[in-house]
């Protein structure tokens, strides 16, 4: 039941899907690589890409958002809220960046249904493609993911050279390849082909993280000032790791107002911040290492004890963009190893 | 001096400063865990400083981390990093005696994001990258690939007023003179002064939609020491804490008035930029302006007075009514 | 307020309180006139003038910003308009830099006598202003 398509014929197949969802692809029109609005031309992503800076998270929780407007007149307030979400499709999304989304899905669906976030993310297809040429920041297949196929796509395809295998994961992907032209029957060759495209890309993916015990090790070594003071101290409490991690969500609300209307936006916010837990009376992370230790325990330590999913996908972008290369992987390296009884 | 020998007399020396507690801290450079790049050591422990390294990726500007540790500092610093050294005494913001400052001089940091567009290829693509004189050779794929040292270092490198520190304790290797190429620093601020107003604006519209407002070109400027950005301001709120680009580009002009006469051109806030927009056209105008208006250059003499504190009986009149 | 169909710049002053703002209100008691599009906001001199308040003006939708001081050498404060002219000499040159019209932000040295100073100067700036025509400078593109 696999299909194939050639890599000649992506554009048009972007342009067919395109006339019934909202298509994204890799772009670097804007001067950073991110996922764009297909632009019916330019297909050159499937040179350049590796993964994108700004993760395609930012289709689901954009930079900003209007939460909802308000204007006031002599009957009183009113509320407009946005438009309805259009159907979108990501094409091209890697399997850690994939993954996020399913890791972050628990926070929004928890004991409150977010439901700016929820309405786009039942309106998006995931068209998944596996990785070829791995960073060497990647450490994905620590947390058990492979950089080559995920459940948490819609379909699911495989570079084999001039073409790409394609499987479909989920029903709304055995749907979408119905109605799809351009696409081909595969052969035994192309699956072995595929085979092997996957396991030379997992091989390339060298760096490591040990993931025995991480809970434990960092709840016993919580209270270790000493420890976390040598981590962070080359830290500049910017937001470049939070802002674009894909399984970080938090967020500020702020609103905008000219006179007797305005807009309530939401936007991106950072745990490195100082201020993000300021207070009137005291802030109790004044200190950089405090911070540290908030992010690292969170995504290895506290998420998992609510969620039971580590919240971390092993994209690396956190390690490829410090200005101070600052790195995750070493830190978790470098617990002091003794584990509480 | 070979790299080698440097590198060695630069550990000895951090490691005498601090058995003999002439500084509580050494901060200086150690090898990155990505290739090609360096990350901040900053240690109170004397095995640490076996790992202190001196290359051509040492692009961070150290004197961020003055404000932010007690005690006695020994510092690596090249010549723009003593510059911005200097700024913070100047503002009494760091105290001379409590800084031991070991002055590197600087050929010039390579550029990575240069390097890879001539290469074709990303930084964890490339074997080998080192520098023989005034060539860089890029080793990939098996072969060898020589560029111009002019092509891959820094824009600011480019321009370098002082590439051996002039205010220093000590000094590990001899040394460099500068030889600023102004023409070719300046390249991408010359093509922005031929658009037309509405053009640049609509230029720098442009490049602020993409900014996420992390900070970090804030953060990793020395000079940027406020306890208290305005940016946190809540009454009165100045900008939105939204990334809108009218509020991003406010906060970027507000912050290089703001950084006048202290800004050292280090380049930093460009480097870590990570949505790639080009900060360092803003902060060198504002370096450019400060030496047209008023001849003051940042960072040169430690006695001199902050640019703002200072005045001329006559000066920058011209379209006062 | 009658619909105009001329459209009238709105131009804020930062004027200092020992000498411009004096010099403002002479020529109001002197019943000369000046135009209606300043806004006036008193400052203690000239050299509380921050930048951001310049900014802040134009992203609110202000036309142009005129900041008024003390003549060099008799500031109340001694040495505040030296400041003040040192941060808006850099301010006007970057912003023009920038691609800001060099014509929003305008400066002045106006005393507590020149009541006639402060109308021809606020008559001159609003001219100004009506040629640069309305800030569109932050207006959301649709």
């Amino acid at each position: 039941m696999n299909q194939k398509i050639s890599k000649k014929d992506i554009s048009k197949l972007l342009d067919e899907l395109g006339k019934e969802f909202k298509v994204f692809s890799p772009s670097r029109e804007s001067g950073v690589t991110t996922f764009a609005e297909w632009d019916g031309r330019d297909s050159s992503f499937l040179e350049w890409y590796r993964n994108t800076v700004i993760s395609p998270k930012a289709q689901l929780q954009p930079l900003y958002e209007k939460m909802f407007s308000f204007h006031k007149d002599k009957e009183g307030y009113h509320l407009e809220l946005p438009p309805p979400t259009d159907k979108k499709l990501i094409f091209g999304i890697r399997p850690c960046d994939a993954k996020a989304l399913m890791i972050i899905d628990k926070t929004f669906q928890d004991t409150y249904q977010d439901p700016y976030y929820l309405d786009k993310r039942k309106n998006t297809l995931l068209v998944g493609l596996g990785c070829t040429n791995p960073y060497d920041s990647c450490f994905c297949t620590s947390l058990g993911l492979s950089p080559t196929q995920s459940s948490d796509v819609d379909l699911m395809l495989t570079d084999i050279g001039d073409e790409f295998l394609i499987e479909a994961v989920t029903d709304r992907g055995i749907k979408l390849i119905k109605k799809t032209s351009y696409l081909k029957e595969a052969t035994k060759t192309d699956k072995s082909k595929a085979e092997e495209a996957r396991r030379q890309a997992s091989s390339k993916v060298t760096r490591r993280l040990d993931t025995k015990d991480l809970a434990k090790r960092l709840l016993s070594s919580f209270d270790d000032q000493d420890f976390w003071e040598k981590v962070s101290n080359k830290c500049i409490s910017c937001g470049i790791c939070t802002l674009l991690c894909p399984t970080c969500y938090c967020f500020d609300i702020s609103d905008e107002l000219v006179k007797k209307e305005g807009s309530r936006f939401r936007s991106g916010d950072s745990c490195a911040f100082p201020v993000y837990t300021k207070m009137p009376m005291e802030n109790p992370r004044l200190e950089k290492w405090r911070r540290v230790r908030q992010k690292v325990c969170h995504k290895y330590e506290f998420y998992p004890m609510s969620f039971e999913v580590i919240a971390c996908s092993g994209c690396g972008r956190c390690i490829r963009l410090c200005p101070v290369n600052w790195d995750i992987t070493q830190i978790l390296a470098s617990l002091p190893v003794k584990v509480k009884a | 001096m070979t790299n080698r020998e440097a590198e060695q007399r630069l550990r000895d020396e951090a490691k005498s400063l601090l058995e003999s507690a002439k500084v509580d801290y050494i901060v200086g450079f150690a090898d990155g865990s990505l290739k090609f790049h360096t990350t901040p050591l900053i240690t109170r422990n004397k095995d640490d400083v076996d790992h202190l390294v001196i290359n051509p990726f040492m692009a961070s500007n150290l004197a961020k981390f003055l404000t932010e540790l007690e005690g006695r500092v020994g510092i690596v610093a090249k010549g723009c990093d003593s510059r911005s050294i200097v700024s913070l005494v100047q503002d009494n913001k760091v105290s001379r005696e409590k800084v031991v400052i070991v002055g590197i001089p600087c050929r010039g940091m390579i550029n990575l994001s240069k390097i890879e567009q001539l290469a074709g290829k990303e930084s964890d693509e490339i074997d080998d990258i080192t520098r023989q004189g005034d060539k860089v050779v890029v080793k990939l794929d098996g072969s060898e690939k020589e560029i111009p040292v002019k092509e891959v270092l820094f824009d600011h490198c480019l321009a370098c007023e002082l590439p051996t520190p002039k205010e220093y304790d000590l000094l590990i290797d001899e040394p460099i003179p500068a030889t600023p190429d102004e023409e070719a620093s300046q390249a991408k601020i010359n093509k922005l002064e031929e658009l037309s107003h509405h053009e640049r604006w609509r230029f720098w519209q442009n490049e602020f939609s993409r900014c996420i407002r992390c900070y970090a070109c804030r953060n990793v400027c020395p000079a940027c020491y406020c306890q208290r950005c305005f940016v946190e301001e809540a009454e009165p709120q100045w900008i939105l804490s939204i990334p809108k680009w009218q509020d991003n580009l406010i906060f970027q002009i507000i912050r290089n008035i703001h950084l006048a006469g202290r800004c050292t051109d280090c380049g930093e806030c460009e480097r870590a930029c990570p949505v790639n927009i080009p900060l360092r056209s803003l902060s060198k105008e504002m370096y450019d302006l400060v030496g047209e208006l008023f001849r003051f250059k940042s960072g040169m003499e430690i006695d001199a007075a902050p640019l703002l504190t200072h005045y001329e009986l006559e000066e920058a009149e011209d379209f006062f009514r | 307020m009658a619909q105009d169909s001329e459209w009238e710049p709105k131009l804020v002053g930062f004027l200092c309180r020992w000498c411009s703002y004096a010099g403002a209100d002479l020529a109001g008691t002197s019943r000369k006139k000046y135009p209606a599009n300043i806004g006036i906001i008193k400052v203690p001199c000239s050299g509380r003038v921050d930048p951001l308040f310049i900014l802040k003006a134009l992203r609110l939708g202000f036309d142009g910003v005129l900041v008024s001081g003390c003549h060099p050498g008799e500031c109340h404060y001694q040495t505040g308009n030296y400041r003040a002219r040192r941060k808006i000499a850099l301010t006007k040159k970057f912003l023009e830099y920038m691609g800001i019209d060099p014509r929003r932000l305008q400066a002045s040295w106006i005393s507590a006598s020149e009541g006639g100073k402060f109308t021809e100067v606020t008559t001159q700036v609003t001219k100004e202003l009506k040629e640069a025509g309305p800030n569109e400078l932050f207006a959301d593109d649709k």
